[in-house]
């Protein structure tokens, strides 16, 4: 029985491998070879070679910083939402494990801002920063820190609830025996926390920062309605500025197409790695 | 152990389609639903003024115009349908979200089933899509055209032809500043004697420091002279696009180029009358000068409720403050007009600034019956009484073309003024703006400085340094290549 299911699995693969070449493989390998061509439209293309790649780097002869600025921007915001996003989702994923009254409530409630779109999200967090900080004579995007840090609580805002609900799960995981039995050992809070419940969440960990990295580096909705870049594309982080490298400067798709190359290598590269590091501290059965 | 991870996995696949099922927001291209279904009826006539190339009687092409103008897509639709039931050739509008234009022509033009009419902005936008343009020179469009000018040439060919032209400067609720001419001590007693920045300067000032004593006397419940100056990207294009404009064109009169081409270097020899306007917009508005990036400042709604006597914008707002419009407004175009931009130059000679952003070009890549069918629609859509009437009065627009005659005049009194100050022997302002490479990046740059000097005493020469180094950046940028 398994045997024959073996064999026909090609056949049953088919569907989702066409579906996955035709939405994913072909455009991604059209996409690397697109960045060595200058085009208007992806069907109007003349090869250059790396010519897109150096144009990056070099504008008009001069070393240029903008693209490395939103490089070190965006890899700041991601370390930050990162830890604040992991750390506050699992503090309350902690605290909503507990058995504490109106548990549900507080998930419900916790969740809930993933429901919203991130431009409508934006916008309406636009109008509430804005209101407060007329107090002080400023705006969200007076400087590139203000916009920094408000993004920062967007995008926590939106996701907190969401890494809390796979952190529930995780804790919910961990078998009530493995608990006692620390318990009856003598184990303190700090204890139980360092040797029990932290090891035991690797795998969720894991799963949360991926998925915080991989959206902090990948923001745009947020970063399109909430700052628009400015002030003067002080704050773009790099899918806004391959977007407006792509379809604001003229002539330019190209260094846009290459831009995106060099993005997905480097978010794949750091979304490995991190993977690595937390899957080996993963306890094994 | 594994258990565990499956099931923290199947947590998260399930709450990432809840994500995702809320988080992409797709463009939805209005799919062309004037595509009503062709049957084939052969009526062969299409409206008369045959000219050279354009005889294409309906038959086996199709037309697919992408639209640049959302507020007049409802009337392109009705205009679709009317023409595709008098010819039976389909024709299929889509109207691009608005600061989508380019985004949308991009992917649409990569299709089988391209566009056949786009816009086209400015000679920049000519280069960029040089294997698209078609050439109009034989084509009744542009043998109707009235002032060749509207015309982008590229190459040698006539790339695009301007299909509305339009106007800007300073719009003022007349009503409000007669009144105000009429008190004790107004600087001015006929608002005919605003005729330079001096003047404008001193009574904006004037109006902005006796606001009560002017609500008391004429019953108004203005808050300031000039409308806010909104620095959020929903604004600010009116600086760093229009009124950096004027800066521009007085420049490049200078230099003695093409006014809307321009040239790879500018110097901002005119920069500080931009700054002493600039000075006027925010020193005598009642909005607060550091936050006008918050975007919470409607200028628009400031002058239509009657809180304001003077806004910088153009001849577009017309229709907003049209006596029946939806918006609310108490003030309506019977209380409005307009005057040039007073920028200190050569005020005695200045007209309202005249030109467009609005050409179309035509789909060299499509199939000859397409492009054949093509000519043929845009000739009706100029020619037709169905076509002036739609244009004239459903879309509002002043165009170019010697057959928009009589009662297909336009209605727009703002373009009416602009006529009126150039019968008057004004010289109209060029759209120098036009020349602006990436226009949106190098607008960024420059209302980033602007908004320092605004808002937190930043230094006016970082403006100025903006101004002139990221030109250059992005003419070399975009230009040598």
């Amino acid at each position: 029985m398994e045997k024959s299911i073996k064999r026909c699995f090609p056949l049953f693969v088919l569907p989702t491998l066409i579906a996955f070449t035709i939405g994913f493989i072909v455009p991604f390998l059209y996409g690397i070879f697109l960045s060595f061509c200058k085009f208007t439209t992806v069907v109007d293309w003349s090869w250059v070679g790396l010519e897109n790649y150096t144009r990056i780097f070099i504008v008009n002869g001069k070393l240029d910083t903008s693209f490395l600025h939103a490089i070190w921007y965006t890899a700041l915001f991601t370390a930050v939402s990162v830890i604040v996003i992991n750390l506050v989702a699992f503090g309350i994923g902690m605290a909503l494990t507990k058995g504490i009254r109106g548990t549900n409530l507080f998930r419900t409630a916790f969740f809930l801002p993933n429901l919203i779109g991130g431009i409508v999200l934006s916008y309406i967090w636009l109008m509430i920063f804005n209101a407060v900080l007329q107090n002080y004579s400023k705006t969200i995007v007076s400087s590139q820190w203000t916009a920094f840090w408000g993004l920062i609580i967007v995008v926590c805002w939106q996701q907190i609830g969401y890494m809390m609900i796979i952190y529930v799960a995780g804790i919910q995981n961990i078998p009530g025996e493995l608990i006692e039995a620390a318990r009856i050992d003598g184990a303190n809070a700090w204890q139980m926390l360092r040797n029990v419940t932290l090891p035991m969440l690797m795998p969720t960990i894991t799963i949360c920062s991926f998925l915080t990295l991989t959206n902090g580096f990948k923001l745009f909705d947020q970063n399109l309605a909430l700052t628009g870049g400015n002030p003067g594309k002080m704050s773009q982080l790099l899918a806004l500025n391959i977007y407006d490298t792509m379809y604001g400067t003229t002539g330019w798709q190209g260094v846009g197409q290459a831009k995106a190359v060099i993005f997905f290598i480097l978010v794949a590269v750091i979304a490995v790695a991190q993977n690595k590091l937390t899957t080996s501290r993963e306890v094994k059965d | 152990m594994k258990k565990k991870l499956v099931s923290v996995l199947l947590c998260a696949a399930m709450m990432s389609t809840l994500l995702a099922g809320c988080g992409s927001g797709g463009e939805t291209a209005p799919a062309g639903d004037a595509a009503a279904d062709t049957t084939t009826n052969t009526t062969a006539d299409t409206t008369g003024e045959d000219n050279a190339g354009t005889t294409a009687a309906s038959g086996d092409g199709s037309v697919y115009l992408l639209n640049f103008k959302p507020e007049t897509d409802g009337a392109w639709q009705d205009l679709a349908a009317a023409y595709t039931s008098q010819t039976g050739t389909e024709v299929m509008v889509v109207t691009a979200a608005d600061g989508q234009y380019k985004t949308t022509l991009q992917s649409e033009l990569a299709k089988s089933e391209a566009p056949t009419i786009f816009n086209i902005g400015n000679a920049s936008d000519c280069a960029e899509y040089a294997n698209y343009i078609y050439d109009l020179k034989d084509s009744s469009l542009y043998s109707h055209l009235t002032d060749k000018s509207l015309a982008l040439e590229y190459d040698g060919k006539i790339a695009a032809v301007a299909n509305c032209y339009e106007c800007y400067g300073i719009i003022y609720n007349k009503t409000i500043l007669e009144g105000y001419c009429g008190m004790d001590g107004a600087v001015v007693s006929s608002i005919d004697e605003i005729d330079d920045f001096e003047t404008l300067n001193a009574v904006a000032t004037d109006i902005n420091s006796r606001v009560d004593e002017i609500n008391d006397a004429l019953g108004t419940n203005l808050t300031g002279a000039f409308a806010s100056s909104g620095l959020d990207s929903g604004s600010s294009w009116r600086f760093s696009g229009h009124l950096a404009g004027l800066a521009l064109y007085y420049e490049f009169k200078d230099a003695g180029c093409d006014l809307t081409a321009g040239q790879e270097t500018v110097t901002g020899k005119y920069l500080d009358n931009f700054k002493n306007v600039w000075d006027m917009y925010i020193n005598t508005s009642s909005a607060d000068k550091a936050t006008l990036d918050s975007g919470a400042y409607n200028a628009e709604q400031e002058l239509g409720l009657g809180e304001a006597v003077f806004y910088q914008n153009g001849d577009w707002e017309y229709a907003a403050f049209a006596p029946d419009n939806e918006n609310g407004y108490t003030v309506t175009t019977d209380d409005l007009s307009m005057m040039p931009i007073y920028f200190g130059v050569d005020d005695a000679n200045e007209g309202l600034a005249v030109g467009t952003e609005n050409h179309w070009a035509v789909n060299a890549q499509a199939s000859q019956e397409d492009i054949d069918a093509t000519l043929a629609f845009l000739d009706w859509v100029i020619t037709s009484d169905e076509g002036r009437d739609a244009i004239t009065n459903q879309m509002g627009l002043t165009v170019p073309f010697d057959t928009f005659t009589d009662e297909y005049t336009s209605n727009n009194a703002f373009a009416a003024k602009a006529n009126e100050y150039a019968a008057a022997g004004k010289t109209s302002v060029a759209w120098s703006f036009n020349a602006t490479p990436a226009v949106d990046d190098w607008r960024a740059d420059f209302v980033a400085p602007l908004t320092e000097y605004t808002e937190r005493g930043g230094s006016w020469d970082d403006v100025k340094t903006a101004f002139v180094d990221q030109w250059a950046y992005y003419w070399g940028m975009t230009n040598n290549q």
